[in-house]
């Protein structure tokens, strides 16, 4: 193997982290506020890249950058919506951690055959945020991957700045920490529950709209991102932000390279091996401390 | 008494209902082949209750035990020429084996760590099926996406099965569904299935007991995986087929709700909930592509409204009846 191929796949596989990452955030985020591990967050990435499909190049040929705000917009509004309809009816259950599971389950399988109803079978692809390559010396790379990987960052930023400069950020924190506490302080915990899906929407959106390009869309497309963003959440122990972020760049880039020399279906397998050996060995993550 | 002897007659009543069920429809190759399948679907999802209701083990990739026991035994009939009587013994113990292994790493497993590692599987054994296809192994070849075809059915004295009659293969598969049921009802009935009951309702109390969890965790899971795998290794024979779409998500789909629906952890629940939904399943197929969203509907509609599933209808009803006869007697009692 060259140079030449060997920075690009390290490109390939630092861009496709971004990605892992903000999936990972979405439901670390989540699971921290709510305590729901949410299956049906795979459904918010095919929802937020089959939306940004319809309105730009899909049916109603709106400008993309026009495209981008509102989607993100609309996914937040979704995860809120989400929350309110068919997580906080679970709550006054007992036992309510056995049934949210199946429930979000049962969500993520009927919005994703939803998708087939609405969209098709079909394939669908989104444009790339910007076409054209740039020259970074002699290695030239597409315009898209440098933005994946400066929105990614971006992004991270952001939420960390929001976590804890913002009064909802603190807030959220403090739910996660210790929600009865929370409570007593007065903190909107349900409005604070519903924003959490929210930001878990928007994040998935964001995902969505940065790896579909790459990946193109179908009904089940967003299952195998869940998945990796859960190994990701599990190697760098949950809720700990820094192994989460070298977790999701690490995998990233040995799905890459495992892809290239092994061929594409191995991924999986060598996600689940990595979840299998962690668990077993190391449940708390590799950087975990909780 | 009086309803211990309703109880017993409305079973027996059943069970001639099924044995004469041909009669109405021998001559009707589709309501044959639907009935066909509730029995052996039956079977897979009360055995997957046994592991998610009774155990309360997430275990999310059931299915894949079902595939594996349908390959195990159609490669071994295809390849060894092994009777597809012992196949069904040797796709349970290849799928008892293969829970087993899986059984391990999931002892320390909770909640949705569990969930999310067995349901992986439902991603990562179709594509390794796939990929063990054609050209892969020369006497082994898993057929890749097209799957195993030609699997040979079993013969009985002389008497070999064949899809041109359903009939046969309609008692064979009652014969079937009456034994694998039987067995789960007396494994839940045995200590073991008391040992899951504990570990479920009362986990410290029952290991302070001495009631072993890792033990009991993983003979739920081989125990269960050999049902399923038994299922599996029929259900190839029976189409002369098993392929990956088997384990599609909408197979998942349709299997969770027969077990949601038929009600967790309530001995024949899961089994007649695989009746309804099989049923179900066909009368909706000409709503197309809504069937799925229709399923997964179903799903959260029974988690959030009838979390015992179809024994909440039931009690329902029962309730109800009561309430119109008690109305009745008291109209009776006291002439207003």
């Amino acid at each position: 193997m060259d140079l030449d191929t060997f920075i690009n796949l390290l490109l390939a596989g630092i861009t496709l982290g971004t990605v892992y990452l903000m999936m990972a955030m979405g439901l670390t985020l989540v699971y921290g506020v709510t305590k729901v591990f949410n299956y049906a967050q795979g459904s918010f990435f095919s929802w937020g890249g089959y939306l940004a499909w319809y309105l730009s190049v899909g049916v109603l040929g709106w400008n993309y950058y026009l495209v981008i705000p509102i989607t993100l917009v609309v996914m937040f509004i979704a995860g809120m919506i989400f929350e309110k309809v068919i997580i906080l009816p679970l709550r006054r259950f007992p036992g309510w951690d056995f049934t949210v599971i199946i429930v979000t389950l049962g969500c993520s399988l009927a919005l994703d055959n939803l998708i087939l109803v609405i969209f098709g079978p079909l394939s669908k692809t989104i444009p790339h945020l910007m076409e054209g390559t740039l020259k970074i010396g002699k290695f030239v790379v597409a315009q898209h991957d440098v933005l994946m990987l400066v929105i990614g960052i971006l992004m991270f930023i952001i939420l960390q700045l929001f976590l804890s400069k913002t009064w909802i950020g603190l807030a959220l924190r403090a739910v996660s920490q210790d929600n009865v506490g929370a409570k007593i302080v007065g903190l909107p915990l349900n409005t604070l529950y519903s924003v959490a899906f929210g930001i878990a929407g928007l994040l998935s959106a964001v995902a969505a709209i940065l790896l579909a390009p790459r990946t193109l869309l179908y009904p089940l497309v967003g299952w195998s991102t869940l998945l990796k963003a859960f190994v990701v959440i599990v190697l760098g122990g949950l809720g700990n932000i820094k192994g989460t972020v070298i977790a999701a760049f690490a995998l990233s880039i040995a799905e890459i390279f495992l892809s290239y020399f092994l061929g594409g279906i191995w991924a999986m397998p060598l996600f689940l091996a990595v979840l299998v050996v962690l668990l077993v060995f190391k449940p708390k993550g590799l950087f975990g401390s909780w | 008494m009086v309803n211990n002897l309703l109880k017993n007659l409305s079973r027996i009543g059943l069970l001639l209902l099924l044995a004469i069920l041909p009669i109405l429809f021998h001559d009707n190759d589709h309501i044959m082949n639907i009935i066909i399948l509730c029995l052996i679907w039956g079977v897979v999802a009360a055995s997957w209750d046994l592991i998610l209701g009774y155990a309360n083990l997430f275990s999310f990739g059931h299915l894949s035990f079902f595939v594996i026991g349908g390959y195990a035994s159609g490669l071994l009939a295809k390849y060894i020429g092994l009777t597809p009587w012992l196949g069904y013994i040797a796709g349970g113990i290849a799928a008892a084996i293969i829970g087993f292994l899986i059984g391990i790493p999931c002892l320390r497993l909770k909640g949705m760590y569990l969930a999310i590692v067995t349901f992986s599987l439902n991603f990562v054994l179709p594509t390794l099926i796939v990929w063990a296809g054609p050209g892969k192994f020369e006497n082994f070849s898993t057929g890749g996406s097209w799957g195993l075809t030609r699997i040979p059915a079993p013969s009985l004295f002389g008497y070999v099965f064949t899809r041109q009659e359903l009939v046969p293969w309609y008692y064979l598969s009652l014969g079937f569904f009456i034994m694998f049921l039987s067995i789960i009802y007396l494994i839940i009935k045995s200590n073991i299935g008391l040992a899951f009951i504990a570990l479920r309702d009362a986990e410290p109390q029952a290991k302070s007991l001495g009631v072993n969890e890792y033990k009991y965790k993983l003979l739920v899971f081989a125990l269960s995986a050999f049902i399923a795998g038994s299922a599996g290794a029929y259900y190839a024979s029976y189409f002369s087929l098993i392929s990956p779409a088997s384990m599609n998500l909408d197979v998942f789909l349709i299997v969770l709700v027969m077990v949601l629906f038929g009600g967790l952890g309530v001995f024949p629940g899961a089994a007649i909930g695989a009746f309804i939904i099989t049923i179900v399943n066909e009368l909706l197929r000409p709503t197309l592509e809504w069937r799925l969203v229709i399923l997964g509907t179903i799903v959260i509609l029974t988690m959030m409204f009838m979390p015992k599933g179809i024994m909440d209808i039931l009690a329902l009803l029962g309730r109800l009846m009561k309430r119109i006869l008690n109305i009745r007697r008291s109209s009776k009692s006291t002439p207003a």
